[in-house]
């Protein structure tokens, strides 16, 4: 049967073939926009990409198998999406899973008979403060129960499809007090996403600033100055980052907003990207001007297909007005930017993965060095930040490093994004100086812990970091205190377990994330995630003795020895874990079940 | 390469060793006997970095490194065999044995399988691993490469050398995590590719395995025989695998030969048309208007008989021999021996591949111009004319690709058809086909009657041409007689040194040409009209030769021309696409066959004497770009006799005994009387190849004499090898052979 695609998609396709400096680039876009057309990636859509882009069919194929949104099979016309990551799994997301199990019956990812609904069990959607979360091909539904998922199927099989969350929950319109709004001061603002909202409120000034008044070189030393530190998870000071791009090669440089949130417990960048997409276009152009470098590329997560309508939006009023494109703002400087939908893979988070899938190919991270300050995307210079790292940048540009610095704690600027989720009465985004100690994060900002229950353990960035007990929760919120205190500030992503949390089942659940997002490249993470997997599974349910020590000892193993971070962000929480919660383990191997499937107030709940 | 490059001092293991700036820290180690483990490391391919069993200490770094992408640098202290280094190796073969079924006993890999080696050497002999192991069933990729999805490591050196070396990219990686799998290109779950094999030589485990090989034997129950490989011209070493008397598989997993561990599924697997049903085991003769079975002694009494006949009655002139471009040099030696003594005529020729005699009469004598195939990774610059050395000569592709990727070499490429190689090439002009002369002319700069594009595009390479240190040519048989010419005069005139490589087809084409199998050359390529030359053997083989010139090919099939024709080796019928009858070779009375299958032309014949095959004799074989091997017969041929041994004994029957009691001591005279092969014997005995350098250029005047029609190619595919490639199950069973070239 002949590919049949709409006039509409194949304009489509065209503006996609011109807009990367290599033909390749547009292929997953194109794979995923013909998906949604065509319910599913066909052996035909294949074979005519393969044409289309000039490759290898296998090569197509290669990358479609690799990222877990795109299909080889059609699914139904509503995909319900159920997320039971650690967040979601906190706040009841496996009774609604099981719930959408029974009523599509059936395996995961194939259609209901009437071919309505198909299901899948998904990673961390991004939704961690609007825990639990599904999304229904590419709408999010966020804080479910159960009667409103049955309800939601209803009004779905009835062809009335109900308004998904128009942003993401948990965002604070109405600052906390403690909260210090930097880069979300235009949260709530009407219209926060056009360009007359941004320009009203300081937009664009920054740029204005960076190209008329400062050189290249001033713009990086303010950003040094600021002590404004990678907010993806690795706190790089971004300042030294863009002082290794080479100033003198003839190559094309490029600038990479890192927009792949995947982290576990992390949601930060959704929110600046869908109500304030200017500000991280200003960041992008005046990174840009620091490293000379005149194309840039937003790469989203693709779950966040209405975030990136958004910012193409946005990015169109940019060009329209002239701060995209050539001679911005008079000054002679050019700069273009593109805005790149991903398909799926936690692993296009690491830097250097996320410029193969931008090339068109599997996530596979690249051997390092060189960095991609020296090698990076097409093999140029590249500058890869963080969304929220680039949102910052406008701030420190207008104010200055020195007021940006001071309003953290030394060696750590400035504010951050924290994505609280959990066991808490208000989980949400708040922006709070760096170096806010936990405690108060908890008790005072997000409401107090859930039903007056006590604190067991907190997630303190994201699930790769090891975790902290209840006694560690006078840590400062800084890359450095929470370093001494044995953690890591990671991606902002907090997320608060009570004392009926079943930390096995953390450590479960985790794993198999882990597990589900290994790219396949190395061995001690490809074989090490599974094994350990299998070995928690298997111990949540009844374990061995020498399984509680064995789980450390394969963390361990991992740990250090991986080709790139996600083994060790896949050992640090196990090991942490195991280590801190060995009586949980062992109360498992005593009873003979999970302690928390009899209390009524477990995980689940 | 003049001035010495420092090398890097460092320390390893408490040595102080010294390696060249640039070099990999695992490469280093193991120049002074250091071995790092590793299994995806796989020099000349990218690196991966990914099995992480290479990891080392190294001073001031605090996690452990893998020695293969770290460089080494001055002053580095480098620790391989610590106990956290050994812990390291245990946990990586511990997570690896995981999902690996352990199924060694069945495994065809087990006696030669890296892992097992791994884990006999490092540990982790005690599995912790109490889960469920992934499993797939095993997948039939193709007729050739079975897939097991369960025992394969994912080292993804199946995936690179089928991309990197093959430019082939057949194989591909899908789904991701623990359950990544190969996967082969085409929507049904099957392979579309060379079918080379790489694939499954490269890998160290038994997943990847071959439909010949599977289930059939044990390593330790065979031996190894390296020999060149009876098919194209590229002369590769393939080490034959043998158990019984038969060949189970191919291969050169030792690396040696001018081919490494190249080769292509002829030379792995195409060697099984020896064991042909079909094969001839005893003598024909023809009775009654049938071929029938004969003893030895009845079909050589007949043909001597016959012969002598012919030669009394009408003259040693009435008398044609076609030689063969797939047996031994001692072979054609004895062969143009046998026709300028025994019988006494020149009427001897072979299908030509290459106009060998053109090129070197345009050398002038210039023995130094000749590039053998390891040459090509040595040179600036390569251009191609003619020919599609992808199919016709892979080892020649391969090594043109490697000369572009690891060693930046430019290329070239002029061709009537788009051949694969344009993919590599950094200009490929196509020109008309039969243009390819005229295109040298245009290099030279005259003007031709050509496209006004491909002018431009050869104005162009003749510019770039012109700036590069030293060029490589390659030509097939579209460049003959005074195109040969012009081309080494335009060879000439650039800067650097040019070197020549002729593109012939079969194994022993140069080695035919370089014998003497022509009508009007002598071994060496001496002329026949030179009496001085023509005197020398005379008193070597004690005899006088016809002075004239011969009938070449053509000149005897045309009728009436012959009453006797000998052909030994060749099926004229096909190659010179001749009515399938007497008739079409000319009519001749009698005609005899030395052949190993019942071809068209055996068909006709009133004597067919049955041969061995270049894995059941001895000798020696020169490949395409002169490199001289010698044959390690394998197997023991059953029923048939060597083409030496057969001419040998006919010369006894006739009265003119010719002395030589083996192809060595043939070999012997060879070495001593034909020029160019003065060769060393220490390394043709331990199997290696060793360059000849034919031509004196006495008769550079002759070379454009060449008659049109006498060189042309078979242009065989990947998949096809003349008579014996028929014979050739695997070569047979491949789908792609029935697909149109392009699309491979």
């Amino acid at each position: 049967m002949a590919l049949q695609l709409s006039p509409e998609l194949r304009q489509r396709f065209q503006q996609l073939k011109q807009r990367y400096p290599s033909l390749r680039s547009a292929l997953i876009p194109m794979l995923l926009y013909a998906q949604d057309e065509i319910g599913y990636v066909s052996d035909d859509l294949i074979s005519y990409l393969a044409e289309e882009l000039n490759l290898r069919r296998v090569q197509v194929e290669e990358t479609v198998l690799y990222y877990s949104m795109l299909r080889r099979k059609p699914a139904g016309r509503f995909h319900l999406q159920v997320c039971t990551n650690v967040a979601c799994l906190l706040r009841g997301a496996k009774p609604i899973l099981e719930h959408v199990r029974q009523r599509c019956g059936g395996p995961p990812k194939t259609p209901t008979p009437d071919g309505i609904f198909s299901f899948e069990e998904v990673e961390c959607l991004g939704a961690c403060t609007g825990a639990p979360a599904m999304q229904v091909n590419y709408d999010y539904y966020e804080n479910l129960t159960v009667p409103q998922v049955e309800q939601l199927m209803t009004q779905l099989r009835a062809g009335k499809k109900p308004a998904p969350v128009p942003h993401i929950s948990g965002v604070q319109f109405q600052p906390h007090p403690a909260e210090v709004r930097v880069i979300s001061r235009r949260f709530g603002l009407p219209d926060s996403t056009s360009l007359d909202t941004y320009l009203k409120h300081d937009g664009y000034q920054a740029l204005d600033k960076a190209l008329k008044q400062m050189t290249p070189e001033q713009i990086i030393e303010e950003v040094k100055r600021s002590n404004l530190r990678g907010r993806g998870g690795a706190g790089f000071p971004a300042g030294m980052k863009w002082s290794f791009v080479p100033k003198d090669t003839s190559k094309p440089k490029y600038i990479i907003a890192n927009a792949d949130e995947s982290e576990p417990g992390t949601c930060k960048d959704r929110p600046l990207m869908e109500l304030d997409p200017h500000q991280l276009i200003e960041g992008m152009l005046i990174a840009g001007r620091a490293v000379n470098a005149h194309q840039g590329f937003i790469y989203v997560r693709g779950e966040y297909r209405y975030v990136l309508e958004i910012l193409e939006r946005a990015v169109t009023e940019a060009y329209e007005r002239a701060y995209l494109g050539k001679n911005i703002l008079g000054s002679g400087f050019d700069f273009d930017l593109v805005v790149h939908t991903g398909a799926g893979a936690y692993e296009c988070g690491e830097e250097s993965a996320l410029m193969e899938s931008l090339e068109g190919k599997r996530g596979y991270p690249r051997i390092r060095p060189p960095f991609p300050a020296v090698v990076g995307l097409y093999g140029c210079p590249t500058v890869i930040n963080n969304v929220e790292t680039l949102s910052s940048v406008p701030s420190i540009i207008l104010k200055g490093g020195e007021w940006y610095a001071n309003l953290g704690t030394p060696k750590n600027g400035g504010t951050r994004l924290f994505c609280i989720s959990g066991h808490v009465n208000r989980p949400g985004l708040y922006e709070l100086p760096m170096g806010f100690p936990l405690r108060r994060m908890i008790e005072e900002v997000a409401g107090g812990m859930r039903n007056g229950k006590k604190c067991k353990a907190v997630i303190p960035g994201g699930s790769s970091v090891p975790v902290l007990t209840a006694d560690q929760l006078d840590t400062p919120m800084d890359f450095d205190s929470v370093a001494k205190a044995g953690s890591m500030l990671g991606s902002g992503g907090v997320m608060v377990m009570d004392e009926d949390t079943c930390m096995v089942e953390v450590a479960q659940r985790i794993m198999h994330f882990y597990a589900h997002e290994s790219c396949g490249w190395c061995i001690p993470c490809r074989e090490g995630t599974t094994w350990l997997r299998k070995m928690l599974d298997r111990f949540h349910a009844g374990g061995r003795v020498e399984d509680i020590r064995q789980i450390g000892e394969l963390a361990r193993n991992m740990l250090g020895k991986t080709f790139c971070p996600l083994g060790d962000a896949a050992a640090m929480p196990t090991i942490s874990i195991v280590d801190k919660f060995r009586d949980e383990f062992e109360e498992h191997l005593r009873s003979g079940e999970c302690p928390s499937a009899r209390s009524p107030a477990g995980v689940a709940h | 390469m003049g001035d010495e490059q420092k090398t890097v001092p460092l320390s390893v293991d408490g040595r102080s060793i010294e390696a060249p700036p640039g070099t990999l820290l695992i490469e280093a180690c193991k120049s002074v006997g250091i071995e790092v483990p590793s299994f995806c490391y796989y020099p000349g391919l990218s690196l991966q970095a990914a099995c992480r069993m290479c990891l080392v200490e190294i001073e001031k770094t605090p996690k452990l490194q893998t020695a293969c992408t770290v460089i080494v640098q001055p002053g580095m202290v480098v620790r391989t065999s610590t106990p956290q280094v050994h812990a390291a190796r245990k946990a990586m073969l511990e997570f690896l044995l995981t999902n690996h079924p352990l199924d060694c006993p069945v495994c065809d890999k087990g006696g030669e399988c890296e892992l097992q080696d791994m884990v006999f050497r490092y540990g982790a002999a005690e599995s912790r691993f109490a889960e469920e192991k992934e499993h797939q069933p095993e997948q039939r990729f193709s007729s050739v490469v079975y897939f097991d999805y369960p025992r394969c490591i994912l080292c993804f050196r199946c995936v690179r050398v089928c991309d990197e070396a093959m430019d082939v990219k057949a194989l591909g990686v899908g789904q991701r995590g623990v359950r990544s799998t190969i996967i082969p290109n085409r929507p049904d779950g099957t392979l579309e590719c060379e079918e080379c094999g790489m694939c499954i030589d490269i890998c160290p485990v038994g997943a990847l395995t071959s439909h010949q090989y599977r289930y059939k034997t044990r390593p330790w129950e065979m031996k190894y025989v390296g020999t060149p490989c009876a098919h194209c011209g590229d002369g590769c070493k393939t080490t034959l695998n043998i158990r019984n008397n038969q060949i189970l598989r191919g291969n050169n997993r030792d690396k040696t030969g001018i081919n490494g561990e190249f080769l292509c599924i002829k030379g792995r697997y195409g060697g099984d048309f020896v064991h042909h049903p079909e094969r001839l085991r005893q003598p024909l003769v023809r009775r009654h208007g049938r071929l029938e079975p004969a003893t030895w002694e009845e079909g050589l009494d007949l043909v001597a008989h016959r012969l002598k006949e012919i030669t009394v009655s009408a003259g040693p002139d009435r008398i044609g021999f076609l030689g063969s471009n797939r047996t031994t040099n001692e072979e054609n030696y004895l062969l143009q021996r046998f026709a300028r003594t025994v019988i006494g005529t020149n009427n001897i020729d072979h299908h030509r591949t290459a106009d060998y005699a053109a090129l070197v009469a345009a050398l002038g004598g210039d023995t130094t111009a000749f590039a053998a195939s390891g040459d090509l990774a040595r040179t600036a610059a390569i251009l191609l004319i003619g020919s599609d050395p992808t199919h016709n000569h892979p080892l020649l592709a391969y090594n043109i690709r490697a000369a572009g990727r690891l060693h930046d070499a430019r290329l070239y490429v002029i061709n009537a058809r788009e051949i694969k190689l344009r993919r590599q090439a950094d200009r490929f002009v196509q020109v008309p086909a039969g243009q390819e002369a005229a295109a040298v002319e245009a290099l030279l700069g005259a003007a031709p009657d050509l496209p006004p594009d491909a002018r431009q595009e050869l104005d162009k390479v003749r510019a770039a041409l012109e700036k590069e240190s030293d060029v490589i040519v390659l030509f097939g048989a579209e460049m003959w007689g005074r195109g040969v010419k012009r081309l080494v005069e335009f060879g000439q005139k650039l800067a650097g040194k040019t070197r020549y490589i002729a593109l012939g087809d079969y194994a022993n084409s140069r080695g035919a040409a370089d014998m003497g199998v022509l009508p009007d050359l002598l071994p060496g390529y001496g002329p026949l009209t030179d009496a001085t030359l023509r005197k020398k053997w005379e008193q070597l083989w004690n005899s006088s030769l016809p002075a004239t010139p011969g009938l070449n090919a053509r000149q005897m099939f045309e009728p009436g021309r012959l009453r006797g024709l000998y052909v030994v080796g060749a099926n004229p019928v096909k190659t010179f696409k001749l009515a399938h009858t007497r008739d079409g070779l000319g009519a001749p009375e009698l005609l005899v066959v030395q052949e190993l299958f019942l071809t068209e032309t055996a068909q006709l014949a009133d004597v067919v004497l049955p041969a061995a095959s270049a894995y059941e004799k001895d000798g020696t074989l020169t490949n395409t770009c002169g490199e001289l091997q010698r044959l390690r017969r394998p197997l023991e041929p059953v029923g048939a006799r060597s083409d030496f041994e057969i001419l040998r004994l006919l010369s006894y029957a006739l009265g003119k005994p010719i002395p030589w009691r083996t192809p060595e001591a043939a070999f012997e005279e060879i070495r001593q009387q034909v020029p160019g092969y003065q060769v060393s014997l220490a390394s043709l005995l331990v199997g290696e190849a060793t360059r000849t350098a034919p031509g004196d250029g006495r008769h550079a005047d002759k070379a454009a004499e060449t008659s049109p029609g006498l060189i042309f190619s078979s242009d065989d595919s990947l998949f096809t090898s003349g008579t014996l490639g028929r014979f050739s199950e695997m070569l047979n069973s491949v789908p792609e052979r029935k697909l149109p070239r392009s699309q491979l």
